[in-house]
């Protein structure tokens, strides 16, 4: 994106939060995290071209981090929230060491399988996490604590996320990546270690979604267990779809497409809302052959190698 | 710009002004209803109950507003879908509160929902009634002046529950409960209370399957090794149903005597049909009961009227669950204590509550209790048997008073001390 | 050693109840064999993984309860039931298959996925308004309502009846994939499609009989699951985890791997819960992460291209 459009998105962002009503406010927040965490969970799935289950486990690990420090610990809230997607990475370290050993369905149902272990532990391990009760009252420090200074707050550290993540995805680490989701064999044969940047990749991938668990820990004001559940991982790939995989900014746009769908749809009909959200998901698969944006054929990611 | 253009825009600027402005008389005429900002989980398989929840509730608003409403307001329950996750429900919350301005919130079915909002009102200072779930922790242990409980908690149905049990010669407990905070508490109040009232017992052996589990037969056969004469139930719904399909043709029931608190319940036992574990003690809501009827002469009139409403509503099944009797009496004790405030000021609200105040209903008498704002509705306990056409039912049905059984204020005082002290560490 | 095993789990010298157990785990896994097979077999040749193979199991148990209750009263109705419930989601399949499976064979894998996961949605609340929210049961039918003894142990006589009739499918299923032509051809397009089309095959119509089939399998499953739990909303989440959990523990598109899998999980969580009941939340999901990080791709499944 050229500087001018830039400049503008950042005007834009700095201006919005005011001029919008309380409310919105709030769901704009919630945009800024959801967005955070589809951007990393594409680092894997459209970048590297390793789709994940389990993606829930880093965001409630990261969570919880949050959670826990503040709580246990007593740590100051921006502390506690710099350290989650630290403990979000770890988790992603140790399960990635296993999971990125396998391909394709397998890939993707051992990543579920670390996810629904990590709920189990946070579900059963009741004297520290609270179990199904959850961790309550966990809010951000006064100045931050009315929706639009939470609000500004998180698109700053959001945007800073994506920010670094654009910045790797750009990176010679990042072109290797790509060649690795292209042809891992070829890839293999130009001498780039292919386990260790694809771990490299789960890791970074699990450290933004943590982040993103941290930032939604003090908006939401408390944790539970599901956030890492089944429902939470498919989230962001339902987000990435309706926004497109190839482009950076696909998970950005479906974010904002999907919450102001749910916002106004699901709130007016919840019974009929998974109705409506399955048949949406169908028709895009199905009636719009390119996807929404940037859905692109497999031919022309090469063609567009310089962007 | 194209002059087409142009007056096309003025056009619609002229329709979106006249959409906007308000009309000279309309205005005046209405006066502004009050709002309830209710929460509840209208999507997925809590439907079952939350539909009767629902039309419980709407059909007691109709009645409250067709005789004047509130203050001369009328009364509006403004709903929104948790999808049973606490995240949701805070986000609605919020948005009841910042954008539709309500005056109070409602609602629940998932305890953890309930504490979700419970803590949300508690930071925001907006007064929650909690209806719908069941956890005692609402008032008690994590309880305070901005949530309120319009219906009762596990306490007070297991506790008539455990009472009964120790009137049967059994002295060998065993437990199935579902491995969650409520499976946990409802096994936790019932053993207490039963080793309270009877020091003899024994507890052999405790199963938790997981919530939702579909395939129980290794804790049939390990009950049947266990040596239990009784047996205690907390699995409810789906699960219990399938637990006591799967366990009759073990013959489980002919060794041991189920206690389950929610199998008396048509939800329940219809689905079993003949299946219906006869001699089974549970707390039901026996609205058909010929006992129940002459001890309250208002019942009969008010479960023809619910069944009309529900049928009208399109109800598949439109008989007056408990779960409606819960949103009906949810509403009016609702508008009962905005009424005795004779305000909306949360505080003036908050203020009658904690002075507490009973109502009638068409089941019996409410108390709402004032040191911890929990209502102590009239408890059943009943024994599940089939009728001539094989159709289970509950009947031998006994009622005690809640208050009899519930926790004493003081008790109240120091669970919620206790639980603070975990908190400060 | 074992007086010390016996204290911590009293049952390990009770022969009976251990038979009891053994078989108890044996019908849950020819249930789940039944079920997982049909996600395994659509796997194997179209390679689409039908995440709606759960709702598939759901419509078969609600069509079930559906035609016991208007079918006339007689005993001989379950059996006509439960052979027409299966049937009806076959159509369904087929249906389904036609009109969008069709359309996005050619696509990533990963949109294929979307899209039954957006299939998820709206059969579960389809359901929900055809049906109503209400919990519903099947009634067993009396000669299979009782038990039988097993070494003076009671064992519910309906679970006889999926221990009998699942390795007859199984058994029914390697007849049709070894010894007809439809099967051969079945097998080549495992193989390559590609060539199976060039050879003047119906590939696009293989696929749809396929699809039928694997959904006709899943209504089974739930038609024949109904008269032993809940008929309810959600059962089809819970019935499409366990199923691709066996699927893939077997390995993809393995039907002998479905069948080893379906026996370990089901004694696995039998015994299991005896052993370690702390961890039955999560058994499953643990077993599957031994399997995968001993054998990549499931005890028997190929690895991919």
């Amino acid at each position: 994106m050229s500087s001018v459009r830039w400049l503008v998105a950042l005007v834009v962002l700095l201006v919005l939060p005011l001029l919008l009503p309380s409310f919105l406010v709030v769901v704009l927040t919630e945009i800024a995290i959801v967005a955070l965490f589809a951007t990393a969970f594409n680092l894997l799935m459209g970048f590297g071209g390793m789709v994940s289950f389990g993606h829930a486990a880093y965001f409630a690990l990261g969570a919880y981090a949050a959670a826990l420090l503040v709580k246990q610990a007593a740590w100051p809230m921006p502390l506690a929230l710099a350290a989650s997607p630290f403990a979000a990475a770890a988790g992603a370290l140790f399960f990635g060491f296993f999971i990125v050993r396998l391909t394709h369905t397998y890939f993707a149902m051992l990543s579920l399988a670390f996810a629904q272990i990590v709920f189990t532990v946070i579900f059963k391990w009741k004297g520290l996490t609270g179990g199904d009760d959850g961790i309550l009252n966990l809010w951000p420090p006064p100045a931050l604590k009315s929706p639009l200074a939470y609000c500004y707050f998180t698109l700053a550290v959001a945007g800073a996320g994506m920010l670094a993540m654009r910045a790797i995805v750009d990176s010679p680490f990042g072109y290797a990546l790509r060649a690795i989701r292209e042809n891992p064999r070829r890839a293999r044969f130009i001498g780039v270690n292919v386990r260790r940047h694809q771990l490299f990749a789960f890791v970074l991938s699990g450290f933004f979604s943590g982040l993103a668990g941290g930032l939604f820990a003090f908006f939401n004001g408390s944790v539970f267990p599901d956030f890492a559940y089944l429902n939470k991982s498919f989230e962001p790939l339902v987000v990435v779809l309706l926004g497109g995989i190839q482009s950076f900014f696909g998970p950005l746009a479906g974010a904002v497409g999907f919450k102001i769908l749910e916002t106004f749809i699901a709130r007016q009909w919840p019974v009929y809302w998974p109705l409506f959200l399955g048949s949406a998901v169908v028709l895009v698969v199905v009636a719009l052959p390119q996807g929404f944006v940037g859905l692109l054929q497999r031919r022309s990611w090469r063609i567009r190698a310089a962007r | 710009m194209r002059p087409r253009l142009r007056s096309t825009l003025a056009g619609i600027g002229v329709v979106a002004l006249l959409g906007v402005l308000p009309g000279p008389d309309r205005a005046a005429a209405q006066p502004k209803p009050i709002k309830i900002g209710e929460i509840n989980s209208y999507s997925g398989v809590a439907t079952v109950y939350t539909f009767p929840y629902k039309e419980g509730l709407a059909m007691a608003t109709k009645e409250i507003n067709d005789a004047g409403g509130v203050l001369g307001r009328p009364l509006e329950f403004i709903h929104r879908d948790d999808k049973l996750k606490p995240d949701e429900a805070v986000k609605a919350a919020r948005e009841l509160t910042l954008q539709d301005k309500v005056d109070f919130l409602a609602g629940c079915i998932s305890s953890s929902v309930g504490l979700a909002l419970s803590a949300y009102a508690k930071d925001a200072k907006v007064l929650y009634f909690a209806t719908h779930c069941q956890t005692s922790r609402l008032t008690w242990d994590d309880g305070h002046r901005y949530v309120a409980h319009t219906t009762n908690n596990v306490n007070q149905y297991v506790r008539v529950a455990a009472k009964k049990a120790a009137t049967l010669p059994i002295k060998k407990w065993a437990n199935i409960s579902p491995d969650y905070e409520y499976g946990h508490n409802m096994w936790e109040e019932f053993s207490t209370y039963l080793k309270k009232l009877k020091p003899d017992v024994e507890f052999v052996q405790l199963n938790w399957p997981k919530l939702g589990e579909s395939d129980h037969s290794s804790y049939i056969t390990a009950l049947l090794q266990s040596g239990a004469e009784g047996l205690f139930s907390s699995v409810w719904g789906a699960q219990s149903i399938a637990f006591v399909k799967q366990a009759r043709p073990f013959g489980l029931f002919e060794k041991m005597r189920l206690v389950a608190p929610s199998v008396g319940n048509p939800d329940e036992l219809d689905p079993l049909g003949k299946e219906a574990p006869v001699g089974a003690i549970a707390t039901p809501f026996a609205w058909y009961d010929a006992g129940l009827h002459k001890r309250h002469p208002k019942l009969e009139a008010w479960t023809k009227k619910y069944t009309e409403w529900a049928t009208q509503k399109g109800l598949k099944d439109p008989q007056p669950k408990l779960g409606a009797s819960w949103g009906y009496a949810s509403a009016y004790i609702i508008a009962e204590a905005i009424k005795r405030a004779k305000s909306t000021d949360t505080e003036k609200v908050i203020g009658v509550l904690s002075e507490g105040f009973e109502m009638d209903f068409p089941w019996g008498k409410v108390v709402m209790r004032g040191c911890d704002q929990q209502a102590l509705p009239p408890q059943w306990i009943g024994v599940v048997k089939l009728d001539a056409q094989g159709k289970p039912f509950a009947t031998e049905i006994e009622e005690t008073q809640g208050k009899e059984v519930a926790r004493s204020c003081e008790e109240v005082k120091d669970l919620r001390a206790a639980a603070a002290a975990k908190q400060k560490k | 050693m074992l007086d010390a095993l016996t204290s911590l789990f009293p049952w390990i010298t009770n022969g009976p109840l251990i038979a009891v157990q053994v078989m108890s785990g044996l019908s849950v896994a020819m249930f789940l064999f039944l079920v997982s097979v049909g996600m395994s077999l659509i796997f194997g040749v179209t390679r689409i993984v039908n995440l709606a193979h759960g709702s598939f199991y759901m419509v078969g148990a609600y069509l079930m309860v559906t035609l016991v209750e208007t079918l006339p009263q007689h005993q001989a109705m379950f059996w006509v039931a439960l052979f027409v419930a299966p049937l009806g989601v076959g159509l369904l399949g087929g249906v389904i298959e036609v009109t969008l499976l069709r359309r996005i064979y050619h696509r990533e894998p990963l949109l294929q996925l979307i899209l039954t996961f957006g299939l998820i949605l709206v059969i579960g609340t389809l359901v929900l308004i055809v049906w109503g929210p209400d919990n519903k049961s099947v009634a067993r039918p009396d000669a299979l309502a009782g038990s039988v003894r097993i070494f003076g142990q009671p064992f519910p006589s309906y679970y006889l009846l999926v221990l009998g009739l699942s390795p007859l499918v199984a058994i029914a299923l390697w007849i049709v994939f070894y010894r007809t032509r439809w099967g051969m051809l079945i097998r080549a397009a495992t193989v390559d499609r590609e060539m199976l089309g060039a050879l003047g095959v119906d590939v696009a119509t293989l696929y749809t009989q396929v699809f039928i089939f694997g959904s006709w399998l899943a209504g089974l499953g739930g038609a024949l699951s109904a008269p032993t739990v809940a008929v309810a909303l959600g059962m089809d989440g819970d019935v499409l985890t366990t199923a691709f959990v066996v699927v893939v523990i077997g390995g993809l598109g393995s039907f002998a791997g479905s069948f080893i899998s379906a026996l370990l999980v089901g004694e696995l969580q039998s015994f299991g819960i005896l052993v370690f009941p702390a961890v039955s939340i999560v058994l499953l999901f643990a077993i599957m992460a031994v399997v995968l990080i001993v054998r990549p791709w499931g005890l028997l499944g190929r690895p991919e291209e």
